[in-house]
């Protein structure tokens, strides 16, 4: 029987955790390259209404995994509940999106059953017959490409936007559903969660951020900040700045990026007017995507840019803040 | 159990003025700190590479000194002990000097190099073997490693121990059946969750200002203990490591600059396609 | 708006007595507490009933580190640390012994070697070390003496009874870009002590402060200097070999700059190369980190480096003005080493081994202040005489006039030191005046638009990434760090001079001379002249050179919330 992988989606609120896709796209792309065999389960009170949408994917086989003490997400029930279905259906490598939650109970889970989680993944290679993990190392500066070396089962966590949702493939038909009723004894579960809030952060964390719009010297006055942070609202992102703008206090220093302010890897990386001082390059340079608009062809910040438009950022910046919304609108 | 009697204590110290003192049992507490290579230092790969070279520039891990200065004011409302511990070679003692320059009372120090090479669920193992004799209520780990960054050891410590965990604390409150944590979700989100002693915690960073250390505190740090502990004692605790840095490496960009020309309606149109099509951002 | 740090007033500060505070964490410090240490030990030894303690006597170090601020290129002569340490080659960190030396005068495209290595400049017997590496070694051993070094903390102010030093007080942390303190405020100690040893390196602040205060400098000199402007590289094998020294004069400087080059090999492929400016150039627009860089094109020196990697930048400026500029340097309560004092050998171009001497000195003088519990301005004098009768003063007074006679170019520079050598020193008289440097600067009213001659030396650097950097470049390896929510240690006592006066007479020099990129004019419609002064302080390297160099003598360098400043590893 081949091995099986078993890919574990997050679910929020009664929804699917967006990211829970990349993950799907992760487990099949790594069925493809090893031959094993992709599962899902979706742990939680409403694991069955929402396992249907995972079955659409192509995966083998959805577990909805179930117990009224699921509710609300506690690590102690999340990880006892795994660990019966896994010691169950004993796959080969067990893969989940590093969210906040997969943080707070994985690593219980894999010592609870004297194993070990890889977390943090940006990929994975597979050379002769062995399955590597590669994560970033030392904030970004160096990569590692990283094995088991236990027994399965494996368990391995992928960064947001490792892999990307759409690319998760569709099932010519629907996937079977299994459900499976888990046991939580009493005393098993210590804390007491009480209902999820939302409060205006203080400080705006720059690396959550999967978009990001930046500004540079370029922007030359305040008031023309404005005009980028319209960008940034219109693609659903941040706004950041080089040293100089938050220097001068047009924007506050949890904005700033570089050395000497925060390091930042996300999706999108957008360069407005920054010259690309290594300063300001180093807490930027892991972002998957970056555009840079410069009106100087020699910038530093083109050598390191995906996409790079010399040009005039007052110029450019105004039409494609109005495409992007005339984009969003439209679909 | 705790009296529902308060005493009130004045300290002569000067957080005096920020803190209204209620005496609650005393809490002892344990902050595992790392020392990790200094953010900008210039990192270059062994031989092997499968690790850095050890000649370059050490610091406390950030995320550690938050756990530690949230330590610190815990001990400050309800009194009790700051420990802390870190495992590594004979230069991790330099953290550990460093927090008890700040005002930890006592160190355990799990000195040898070969700590270096123990991934999480070994060192957590390692510490777990360290403390066994003594009686923590609150065992405090930063939110991650500014090296390997997995955040995992208070995790899995607290697995070990058989302990309730909360991660990601924003602020924590002491009451009759525990602790009050505030946790941090996503996307702006928070959550109290009630626990009960003892429990692991990791901490959040800029949750408050590091204090500094002062000249007497560093000058107090020269005599308080710092407890040694070998390889040896606690080898039969850990095991072969679980898993396996086969390469370090520098990533290689593989990066081909694309340049977008036009007129700026024109870029706008193309970069939109792009936004859309290629990058799936919209 | 610009915010200035001073001490925070009206805060109760606590107070800790000290026998020996010593300001200052590098070779001369380092040297002090160790000498003072071994004393001790062996007064105690001889004396179980009179025991001396080393519990009070402290090093304050205002890095982060032990030697993390120390940059030199460095050549060690290891005369002084085999007085303090015999045996001291078995375990300190050497570099490479020196094997060869070679002068060369360069222009534009070529070089000549200067047939015979002149005397001052020859350096068998000399070490090529990295003074950080071994201050480093230095603060290892002076803690094992059970002596404590305060790393992070740093002099701010000399504290006075009349004409007495009293101690040093320390700087306060947790104050905000506004001068409010924070909530992890704390405030400076009043370090209360019986001996307060000065040893800060080029012009210290709490010396300019003593200085200033006792009028010490009536008698002398007014101190000259140069400014050094460093990168370490590792290039490919075989290029030059460990031990390997060149210095180089000329290009890229004119007849009218002092100055000159210097390359040293190390171990491990790692070569020091480096460019000393004097302080004292006519053209306000001349950048001394543009100087370096416009050196490493020469083919001599473009050839060693390519292929290779840049590890490290740094800055430091070195007191040139030889015996007449030493300020008194003991008083009553008081001592002064190293380069504060300006025990620096011009000619030799080496002070390590003079700062370590000097440290060693002072080490005895307090000795015997803490045995006589009197360290008054009598008893502290023994210092002055032991100085004046060491070899410090053989050595110092042979090359007393060597800088003055450089005041009016290369030539003449030239003349009079091939004079002095052949009368031991005196040259034309025995005493040459010197003028400060920044008073040499010239008004661009004076100077010719375009620049002339010096044109490839002034303004910014244009970086090729590869083998030559702008300065914002070459900053990011100095790995300078500051706490950002801090006052300005950089004090301008009126920056309408800076608006309204200098940008017009000498075009704000001080964006040129500071290696560091923290002075700039930015454009401000407010101001008469369009422009304002800006500063971004937490690039700061601690080189002093604009506390020298400003042709107004309006900026005072005091120094930042401690723990701040470069990361001068391997330098």
């Amino acid at each position: 029987m081949p091995d099986a992988i078993l890919v574990v989606v997050e679910q929020r609120e009664g929804k699917l955790n967006r990211v829970s896709w990349e993950t799907i796209a992760a487990g099949q792309a790594i069925a493809a390259a090893t031959g094993w065999t992709l599962d899902a389960a979706i742990v939680g009170e409403n694991g069955s209404a929402l396992a249907a949408e995972v079955a659409a994917k192509k995966v083998t086989k959805v577990y909805a995994v179930e117990s009224p003490k699921l509710e609300p997400y506690t690590p102690d029930a999340f990880a006892a509940a795994l660990k019966q279905l896994i010691a169950a259906k004993q796959p080969k490598l067990v893969l989940m999106p590093h969210t906040y939650q997969v943080r707070d109970f994985v690593p219980k889970l894999a010592t609870a059953m004297g194993r070990t989680v890889i977390s943090d993944c940006i990929g994975f290679k597979h050379e002769n017959g062995n399955l590597l993990f590669t994560r970033q190392m030392f904030q970004g500066k160096l990569a590692a490409d990283v094995s088991f070396a236990s027994e399965a089962p494996w368990f391995a966590t992928f960064q947001n936007g490792a892999f990307r949702g759409d690319q998760a493939e569709a099932g010519a038909s629907a996937a079977p559903i299994e459900t499976v009723k888990v046991e939580i004894t009493d005393g098993v579960i210590r804390n007491k969660p009480q209902d999820v809030f939302k409060e205006a952060k203080q400080a705006v964390d720059l690396t959550q951020a999967e978009i990001i719009v930046s500004v540079g010297r370029g922007i030359k006055e305040q008031k023309n900040i404005e005009m980028a942070k319209q960008l940034a609202e219109a693609l659903g992102g941040e706004l950041a700045a080089s040293r100089p703008i938050c220097d001068n206090g047009w924007l506050p220093m949890d904005r700033q990026i570089g050395s000497s302010g925060q390091t930042v890897a996300p999706k999108l990386y957008l360069a407005l007017g920054i010259s690309g001082a290594i300063q300001h390059i180093v807490g930027m340079k892991g972002a998957r995507t970056i555009i840079a608009v410069n009106k100087d062809s020699e910038a530093p910040i083109f050598e390191i840019a995906d996409y790079a438009i010399v040009g005039n950022l007052f110029d450019i910046v105004p039409p494609l803040t109005e495409e992007v919304k005339k984009a969003k609108a439209g679909s | 159990m705790p009296s529902a009697n308060c005493q009130l204590l004045i300290y002569t110290d000067k957080f005096a003025a920020r803190n209204s003192y209620v005496r609650s049992n005393v809490l002892k507490i344990l902050v595992c700190m790392k020392q990790v290579p200094q953010k900008d230092a210039p990192l270059k790969l062994n031989d092997a590479a499968t690790w850095i070279r050890e000649d370059v520039s050490y610091e406390v891990n950030e995320p550690d000194a938050f756990a530690l200065e949230e330590a610190l004011r815990q001990r400050e409302k309800h009194t009790g002990e700051v420990v802390v511990i870190t495992s590594g070679p004979a230069r991790s003692q330099q953290v550990l000097r460093e927090a008890l320059a700040k005002g930890a009372d006592r160190a355990i120090h799990l000195e040898d190099n070969a700590f270096v090479g123990l991934d999480a669920f070994n060192t957590a193992k390692a510490f777990a073997a360290a403390i066994k004799d003594e009686k923590f209520d609150l065992i405090f780990t930063g939110l991650q490693s500014d090296d390997y960054g997995y955040a995992q050891t208070g995790v899995i410590l607290a697995e070990l121990l058989g302990w309730p965990h909360a991660t990601i604390i924003m602020h924590i409150e002491k009451n009759e059946t525990g602790i009050r944590v505030k946790r941090e979700l996503e996307a702006g989100f928070f959550q109290y969750v009630d626990m009960p002693l003892p429990a692991v915690l990791t901490i959040q960073s800029g949750i408050n200002k590091l204090r500094y250390a002062t000249l007497i505190g560093i000058k107090q740090a020269k005599n308080k203990p710092i407890r040694k502990i070998a390889l040896a004692e606690v080898q039969s605790a850990i095991g072969e490591n679980l898993q396996k840095i086969e390469r370090l490496y520098v990533p290689e960009k593989t990066k081909k600059t694309v340049h977008i020309d036009g007129t700026p309606a024109e870029i706008a149109k193309k970069l939109v396609d792009k936004l859309r099509n290629e990058l799936r951002v919209l | 708006m610009l915010v200035f740090r001073k001490p925070i007033e009206g805060v109760e500060r606590p107070q800790m007595p000290a026998d020996v505070v010593i300001v200052g964490g590098g070779p001369a410090g380092m040297a002090c507490a160790l000498r003072l240490s071994q004393l001790i030990e062996a007064h105690n030894a001889q004396n179980p009933d009179s025991q001396l303690s080393k519990e009070n006597i402290y090093v304050l170090e205002k890095a982060r580190e032990i030697g993390q601020h120390c940059l030199s290129g460095a050549l060690l002569d290891p005369r002084s640390m085999r007085e303090l340490l015999p045996g001291f080659e078995k375990e300190a960190p050497l570099d490479a012994q020196v094997t060869k030396e070679a002068v060369y005068f360069l222009t534009q495209k070529s070089k000549f070697k200067l047939p015979i290595t002149p005397p001052p400049l020859r350096d068998h017997g000399n070490y090529v070390i990295s003074l950080n590496r071994f201050v480093k070694w230095m603060g290892s051993k002076v803690e094992e003496t059970g002596i404590t070094i305060f790393t992070g903390f740093a002099g701010a102010e000399l504290l006075y009874d009349g004409d007495r030093v009293t101690g040093v007080r320390t700087d306060d942390k947790g104050v905000d870009k506004e001068g409010r303190p924070k909530s992890n405020f704390e405030p400076g100690y009043d370090l209360n002590a019986k001996v307060v040893i000065l040893a800060e390196g080029p012009r210290g602040s709490l010396t300019k402060q003593l200085v200033s205060k006792f009028d010490l400098t009536k008698d002398a000199n007014p101190q000259t200097y140069g400014v050094g402007i460093k990168e370490l590289w590792e290039v490919p094998g075989g290029r030059i070999a460990p031990g390997e020294v060149i210095y180089t004069l000329g290009w890229p400087l004119t007849a009218k700059e002092y100055g000159g080059a210097w390359i040293y090999g190390g171990k491990d492929n790692i070569v020091s190369l480096g460019f000393v400016t004097g302080l004292d150039y006519p053209d306000p627009r001349l950048d001394p980190q543009r100087v370096l860089q416009e050196f490493k094109k020469h083919p001599l020196v473009s050839k060693l480096l390519e292929g290779g990697k840049t590890i490290r930048y740094g800055a430091k400026s070195m007191p040139y003005g030889g015996w007449w500029a030493i300020p008194p340097v003991a008083g009553n309560g008081w001592m002064i080493l190293g380069d504060s004092a300006g025990f620096l050998n011009s000619a030799r171009l080496k002070g390590i081994h003079l700062a370590i001497k000097s440290g060693m000195l002072a080490a005895e003088t307090a000795f015997e202040a803490l045995k006589k519990d009197n360290s008054s301005a009598a008893i502290l004098a023994a210092y002055q005489k032991k100085v004046e009768s060491s070899w410090i003063k053989d050595e110092l007074w042979k090359v007393r006039n060597m800088h003055q006679g450089f005041e009016q170019g290369f030539y003449a520079g030239m003349f009079h030191t091939g004079l002095q050598m052949i009368t031991g020193g005196r040259g034309l008289r025995n005493r040459y005046p010197a003028h400060a440097g920044h008073e040499h600067m010239r008004k661009l009213s004076e100077l010719p638009a375009d620049g002339g001659d010096e044109a490839h030396l002034l303004g910014p650097a244009k970086g090729d990434g590869k083998l030559i950097f702008d300065k914002l470049t070459d900053l990011y390896h100095s790995g300078t760090k500051h706490e950002e929510d801090q006052p300005s240690h950089l004090i301008i006592h009126d920056t309408n001079i800076c608006n309204e006066r200098c940008v017009k007479e000498y075009g704000s020099p001080c964006q040129n001379f500071c290696p560091a990129n923290v002075y700039e004019m930015v454009d401000d419609a407010t101001q008469p002249s369009g422009k304002r002064i800006s500063l971004n302080p937490s690039n700061c390297v601690h080189c002093k050179t604009c506390d020298i160099a400003d042709p107004y003598q309006i900026i005072t360098w005091v120094p930042p919330e401690g723990g701040g400043g470069p990361n001068y590893d391997g330098m």
